[in-house]
């Protein structure tokens, strides 16, 4: 039970281990965006060759990148399906009965997989791979902390992120023995019918949530005691610095965005 | 004759991963019947594995559990009755309270046995009774009732199903020295009423050295010893080596021999470490004969 | 009357019962005197009031009556703002009994810098007080570790160094030894009784071990909401009847003394810890050999 991690993130020492969090964050919108911007064979070639190049430099090994990808083989089969039998266009491929397949669904087709697998390549080295939950959460803290002239509760939140990441491995492992427990007592959670197996959980999800509101009133206390009172007047021991690292990646980010830009306009072949 | 038998039991966690663990490694062991065995150990000792083993919530990766001479794990379909017979009270047993009545959390139990109506009244009046729960308190929630009574509540829980052997991981752990002799004291006064066979899981060489006919010691996944309560705190020096500690008047005992004061060995009460000084300290004095 | 660093007089409190709105007395007129360095513990039975002493004196509970002085200064007073409470708690640091309920972020360090955080100490300041901590309670090399993958001895130091972070004159455990194994307490009581001896911090400790109260220099036992004795292990530990009769016990050693005492043994010396029990027990021994 002690094993169990939290998010996905991968300890290695690279490039995008390093990066300022708060850039990593930028970064990622900026390549999502850029996702959304290719257009043509070229661009979503180049898009392929820069997913390929982030697994390379966040030094994450293959075997967890192929493991990524697994859970979503089943959506990229939909999509590409879907897009395969259902896009009309001017050149065919195939006729047999009522299947037509055209060339343009094709491209299409293999344009949406290229998509999918570069947004989930690409978020997870620039950021859940590389990023600690806890480091996600400082980043985002600081960077939607303009959002407080708003009054929108950006300390809060985050302090609330933290305390979720902090107390889940322990209810994980208190109801697995809430679970023995009752389990002792002859309760059981594998057979019967599905009403039967709801109202199973009934003695496990009132002691949990009982253990729940008692370890948040005493972490409330403790809590007090250390002088928390919000976040007006808080400092932080690590305080996020952008060093000339972060800007070079940042250009880099930049000058991928402009080149896909270019790349849709040397029209070639199928476009979106 | 014994109650329970531990055969080669191993128990490996995470096999073939690189976390793999030895929890227990090649134990064999007996718990006799009709009598208090404690059971000692670190945390990491094995001590908690090899609980979850005796009433068959996990399976041992090799060697057998023998209840009786049988292995439990013959049919394990029907792991679910070895439960009823070997009742276990897992550490701080207060959390796992989940019914609107004290009642009702009591006859959780029996309900799952099965039995009728009359039958479960009647076991959980006297399970409550057993444990010295008043009849009063049957009707409240119980959220309501402070720590020890909530102890006492979750452990009538396990007796109101009839267990052979009863086994209690801590069961004293948190409680004042009032709430724990009573506690105790209940759990024997039980063993001595219906002859259950129990085993307690204990840090506390002291309630050890008092509660305890036999005495089961394991380190890092072995048993190093077993015996009766004398026989094995006689071997303090063993224990101490091992890490363990061994009750404080036996510490004060080891202390005086060293300094040349010529205790007996064994000494695990203040009653036997007082009987053998009042002879030392008397036989060679000119005053306070005694 | 001498002047405690922590002074209560006739401190009183009362918890209203949520379902009668009747008053629950917990604490009956407490007039009690620490002076700084002191190592105090404080025992009684389950609901004898100790606890709520405990987070009294931390202001976490505000009395019904009666007054608290810190340092000269009177807690308690209307005019009491945010930030004094703020200021007496980073001087009275209180760590609790349970382990995992303490501790905020999901790594060792981060969660020590949580309290000079919130006390708004600049960040180098606080990177430094942060490893002094965590080299004090011994806990440096697992800085960078996750909390819930350390054992409850362990995870306990952790909480202690949050608190020495925040530079503390005076710390409260509040059975914090309770759910620890044998080794896990000895790691809370050697680093408690190190930070008395070499940071000259005051130390108040809440515990049902008698062993662990023989320790200390001076033993306060509360019954009821009463104080029923003060004075040092010795003192208290002799006379073993009223903490039989307030469901207390007396460590084994100091049970063997009085037991050897009332058999008419004239036992010197002190009692309470298994060491002063052994040297009262050989000087007799040995003077009754020199005799012969």
């Amino acid at each position: 039970m002690k094993s169990i991690t939290l998010g996905q993130f991968y300890p290695a020492d690279s490039i995008l281990h390093r990066a300022d969090p708060r850039m990593k964050v930028i970064l990622t919108v900026l390549y999502i965006v850029a996702t959304f911007l290719a257009k043509n064979v070229l661009s979503f070639a180049l898009l392929l060759l820069s997913a390929l190049f982030l697994i390379l430099i966040s030094k994450i090994p293959m075997k967890l990148v192929i493991k990524s990808i697994r859970p979503i083989l089943f959506i990229m089969a939909f999509t590409a399906l879907i897009n395969v039998f259902f896009t009309g266009g001017e050149t065919v491929l195939v006729e047999w009965k009522f299947i037509h397949i055209y060339l343009e669904g094709v491209y299409q087709a293999l344009f949406m997989v290229t998509r999918i697998v570069v947004l989930i390549l690409g978020t997870s080295m620039l950021l859940t791979y590389t990023t600690t939950p806890i480091m996600l959460t400082d980043a985002l803290e600081q960077l939607l902390s303009p959002l407080r002239v708003l009054h929108v509760p950006v300390h809060e939140f985050a302090m609330m992120m933290t305390i979720a990441l902090r107390f889940i491995p322990t209810l994980v492992e208190e109801t697995d023995k809430i679970m023995s427990a009752q389990k002792a007592r002859g309760a059981d959670f594998t057979s019967g019918s599905l009403i039967s197996r709801a109202k199973a959980l009934v003695p496990i999800l009132i002691p949990l949530f009982v253990s729940a509101f008692r370890r948040a009133d005493e972490l409330a206390t403790a809590m007090e005691c250390r002088c928390y009172h919000g976040g007006t007047g808080r400092t932080r021991m690590t305080v996020l610095h952008y060093h000339p690292l972060d800007f070079v990646i940042l250009c880099a980010m930049l000058a991928f965005g402009a080149a896909i830009v270019v790349l849709n306009r040397l029209g070639l072949g199928f476009t979106l | 004759m014994s109650k329970i038998r531990l055969e080669n039991i191993s128990y490996v966690y995470g096999a073939g991963t690189p976390f793999e663990m030895h929890a227990l490694d090649d134990v064999t062991l007996d718990i006799r019947e009709n009598a208090v065995t404690g059971l000692i150990g670190h945390t990491g000792s094995g001590k908690s594995t090899l609980v979850q083993l005796l009433n068959g919530l996990s399976r041992p990766t090799s060697g057998r559990v023998l209840l009786d001479g049988v292995d439990i794990w013959q049919k394990p379909k029907e792991i679910k009755q070895v439960r009823f017979r070997v009742g276990l009270v897992m550490q701080y047993p207060e959390y796992q309270l989940f019914e609107e009545t004290v009642r009702a959390d009591i006859a959780f139990g029996p309900k799952n046995m099965g039995l009728s109506q009359e039958e479960i009244a009647q076991r959980v009046a006297e399970a409550a009774a057993l444990t010295g729960s008043d009849a009063s308190l049957l009707d409240h929630s119980p959220f309501d009732l402070s720590g020890g009574q909530k102890r006492r509540v979750a452990i009538a829980g396990v007796i109101a199903m009839r267990p052979e052997v009863l086994v209690l991981d801590e069961p004293a752990a948190g409680l004042d020295p009032r709430g724990r002799d009573m506690i105790l004291n209940q759990i024997c006064n039980y063993q001595k009423q219906t002859g259950a066979t129990v085993i307690i899981v204990s840090h506390s060489m002291e309630d050890m050295a008092r509660y305890c006919d036999d005495i089961v010691v394991l380190s890092r996944g072995r048993c190093i010893m077993q015996g009766t309560t004398p026989e094995v705190f006689a071997r303090s020096e063993e224990l101490s080596s091992v890490g363990l500690n061994v009750p404080e008047i036996s510490r004060v005992c080891s202390m005086l021999r060293a300094r040349g004061v010529p205790m007996d060995e064994g000494i695990f009460t203040v009653e036997q470490a007082e009987a053998c000084l009042c002879r030392l300290l008397a036989a060679d004095g000119k005053e306070g004969r005694i | 009357m001498s002047q405690g660093w922590i002074r209560t007089e006739g401190l009183t409190y009362a918890y209203t019962d949520d379902t009668t709105g009747e008053e629950q007395p917990a604490l009956h007129c407490i007039d009690l005197n620490i002076e700084k360095g002191e190592y105090i513990a404080i025992i009684g039975h389950n609901g004898s009031g100790k606890s709520t002493l405990a987070k009294l004196l931390n202001l976490v509970l505000e009395p019904t009556g009666g007054a608290i002085y810190v340092d000269g200064k009177n807690v308690c007073a209307p005019d009491m703002t945010d930030e004094d409470v703020f200021a007496l708690r980073q001087k009275v640091g209180m760590v609790f009994q349970n382990p995992d309920n303490q501790l905020v972020a999901t790594i060792v360090e981060e969660d020590v810098a949580f309290g000079p955080e919130n006390l708004g100490v600049p960040s180098q300041e606080i990177r430094r007080r942060v490893d002094e901590a965590l080299a004090m309670v011994g806990m440096s090399e697992y800085a960078r570790h996750e909390p819930h993958r350390l054992s409850g001895g362990q995870k306990q130091r952790v909480a202690i160094a949050g608190i020495i972070a925040m530079m503390p004159e005076c710390m409260i455990f509040d059975e914090s030894t309770a759910m620890l194994d044998p080794l896990g307490r000895q790691e809370v009581l050697d680093t408690m009784e190190m930070l008395h001896r070499d940071k000259n911090i005051t130390i108040i400790t809440i515990t049902h071990h008698m062993d662990e109260a023989a320790r200390a220099d001076r033993i306060v036992v509360l019954d009821d909401g009463r104080i029923l004795r003060d004075g040092t292990p010795e003192e208290i530990f002799s006379d073993p009847e009223p903490l039989l009769a307030a469901g207390l016990d007396v460590p084994q050693s100091a049970s063997l003394i009085h037991r050897l005492r009332k058999r008419g043994l004239a036992l010197e010396g002190q009692v309470g810890t298994p060491g002063a029990c052994v040297d009262a027990i050989c000087r007799m021994y040995e003077a009754r050999h020199k005799s012969l």
